[in-house]
């Protein structure tokens, strides 16, 4: 018998597939069972953000700019405040400062707990992404005390945040805390060493550091090639350089990698809570800017570091009561172009490209925006 | 000696989910038991009725339509006989509604709430826009803190909206009200007033 004909063939992964964290669609050339290309097509949850807070005034674009990144609203909300603040020269008072530090870490745990169980998850272990849900809410119910909103906060305000603390914050805040530190002993025991963890992650989709900041991948998948880029230490915006923390890297840069950094970033992120719970002074949380908002003309980039890494936001303004131009950054848009560059030609399987997307920890609305 | 070793880690990976064994569940029968929402939850947008009178705390200034982002609130005010705006109709459609709070964050007059109510899915699209009078049925068993200024019987209407927000402050302790500082909200208002709403019912009153 002659040899047999062999061509390479198109499978489409999504665009609605449990694995993509929203709405991905993946055109992956395959031979036989080994991925040669694969190219992500977006756009499916392109809502228009950018557009819609260009007819909205300042105020009003904080509820859009919660979903824009829902995982981390809290984020998006400072993003979004912190510009407006730089380009009308507003003073945050110092209470506001560190309300909002203990809610982006908080924020900051609870997407990377969210990981830890999707990441679980989608390679088969099903106990983890209970867990890591159920720590979650523990944050999320101080959320929801504080805002009034389990998601999307609309928390933060130009000038502060909204309202302040709830008398009994500080102390559910410490005790959810103790309960997420205690147990990560749990969460690594139950991974770290297990056999079938380790083959899906140990040695899949290595990335380069000198690579990956060729394509602008920030955040905790650049720290698992071993570059230190954190926002929080390289570029301090609010009050980060008042606390000690480490940013932690690895060296590997594959899965399991970006796996570890997300778990010790958890515990460094408990550690600047901690701090600033300590040292959450009394006084103001609000500075009063008039109802009819109007920065200054004027342009402003300003950026933070997300959980999914860097996340930007560029304003343009001509003195108006709506900004002229609003363009959103987010981390995930430069890890997903990065994802081809990662499998082509490795010869790796759909399962294997399953642990690389959820170990990029991509978010589908912050790619669309 | 790797088999053993993979097996050790699964029966200790095992042990470790086994301690959650007996542990009692942290889930709850939904539409049986109920959790109790906080406090502060963002849910339905309702009007809030004054506690002894029963009418509607709504002056119709339409502040809270001006600050919502999805433009979910529909207020028609015309002026009456006397001059005065009064509310002929306060639509709130509940499919644009987004939950922000800023209504109520932009209101002076403790007449927009959002109450912890969240079932109120209906059969019909239609069903979600809610009229002025099923706002305030809504509203009737939420508690709120009345920051207004008592009103007292045959003040003249300038001198009322212009003291309203400053007066209140006395009245209730910061830390009490929670989400809104009453001399924000008074500075806020005379710059809305002033710049903001030209045709508004206070600015008028404080023009004259
Ligand atoms: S802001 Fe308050 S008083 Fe004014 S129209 Fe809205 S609900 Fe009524
Ligand atoms: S909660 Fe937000 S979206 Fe809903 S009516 Fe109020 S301002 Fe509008």
């Amino acid at each position: 018998m002659g040899d047999l004909r062999t061509e390479e063939f198109v499978v489409n992964m999504g665009p609605v597939h449990p694995s993509t964290h929203g709405v991905c669609r993946l055109m992956l050339t395959m031979n036989g069972e080994q991925i040669v290309d694969a190219e992500p097509v977006i756009g499916y949850l392109h809502r228009a953000i950018e557009k819609i807070c260009e007819n909205r005034t300042y105020p009003q674009c904080i509820p859009m700019m919660d979903r824009f990144e829902y995982v981390t609203a809290m984020s998006t909300n400072e993003l979004f405040c912190l510009a407006t603040e730089r380009l009308a020269e507003v003073e945050v008072p110092e209470r506001a400062e560190y309300i909002r530090v203990i809610m982006l870490e908080l924020n900051r745990i609870a997407s990377h707990l969210i990981f830890y169980g999707t990441t679980a998850m989608d390679c088969g272990a099903l106990t983890p992404f209970l867990w890591g849900l159920r720590e979650r809410e523990l944050i999320i119910d101080l959320f929801e005390e504080t805002c009034g909103q389990r998601l999307t906060y609309n928390y933060f305000r130009i000038g502060g945040v909204a309202n302040d603390l709830p008398i009994d914050f500080v102390p559910k805040c410490r005790s959810a805390l103790d309960v997420i530190e205690g147990k990560m002993s749990d969460y690594t025991g139950i991974l770290n060493n297990n056999p079938i963890w380790l083959a899906r992650l140990k040695g899949i989709g290595t990335a380069e550091a000198d690579h990956a900041l060729a394509w602008g991948v920030t955040g905790p998948v650049l720290r698992a090639c071993g570059v230190a880029h954190d926002l929080r230490k390289d570029d301090p915006y609010s009050i980060y350089d008042r606390f000690d923390f480490e940013v932690p890297i690895a060296q590997e840069g594959d899965c399991y990698a970006r796996y570890l950094v997300r778990l010790e970033e958890i515990r460094q992120s408990i550690k600047i809570v901690r701090q600033a719970l300590d040292g959450l002074p009394e006084g103001e949380t609000r500075t009063k800017i008039k109802a009819n908002f109007k920065p200054p003309a004027g342009e402003i980039y300003t950026r933070i570091e997300n959980s999914r890494g860097e996340m930007g936001i560029y304003i343009q303004s001509n003195g108006d009561k709506k900004p002229l131009r609003v363009k959103l950054r987010g981390g995930s848009y430069n890890q997903l172009q990065f994802l081809p560059e990662i499998v082509r030609g490795k010869g790796y399987l759909i399962a294997d490209l399953v642990a690389i997307f959820a170990t990029f920890d991509v978010i589908l609305p912050e790619v669309d925006r | 000696m790797g088999v053993l070793k993979s097996f050790v880690e699964l029966i200790r990976g095992l042990g470790i989910a086994g301690k959650h064994l007996g542990r009692h569940a942290i889930t709850i029968q939904y539409p049986e038991e109920k959790w109790t929402m906080p406090e502060k939850s963002r849910g339905i947008v309702v009007l809030l009725s004054d506690k002894e009178t029963g009418e509607l705390n709504c002056t119709a200034c339409q502040l809270c339509m001006r600050a919502c982002p999805t433009a979910a609130i529909d207020i028609d005010a015309p002026r009456g006989e006397d001059k005065k705006r009064y509310l002929a109709r306060f639509e709130v459609d509940h499919m644009l509604c987004c939950f922000c709070g800023l209504c109520v964050e932009a209101c002076n007059f403790c007449a927009i709430e959002m109450s912890t109510e969240y079932e109120f899915s209906t059969l019909n699209k239609s069903d979600l826009i809610w009229d002025k009078d099923k706002l305030q049925e809504m509203g009737r068993n939420v508690d709120y803190v009345d920051t207004r200024k008592k009103k007292e019987p045959k003040t003249p209407p300038e001198a009322d909206a212009a003291t309203k927000p400053a007066e209140a402050k006395p009245d209730v302790a910061p830390a009490s009200t929670g989400d809104v500082n009453p001399e924000t909200k008074a500075a806020e208002a005379k710059d809305a007033t002033s710049t903001d709403t030209p045709s508004g019912d206070t600015g008028k009153e404080e023009d004259k």
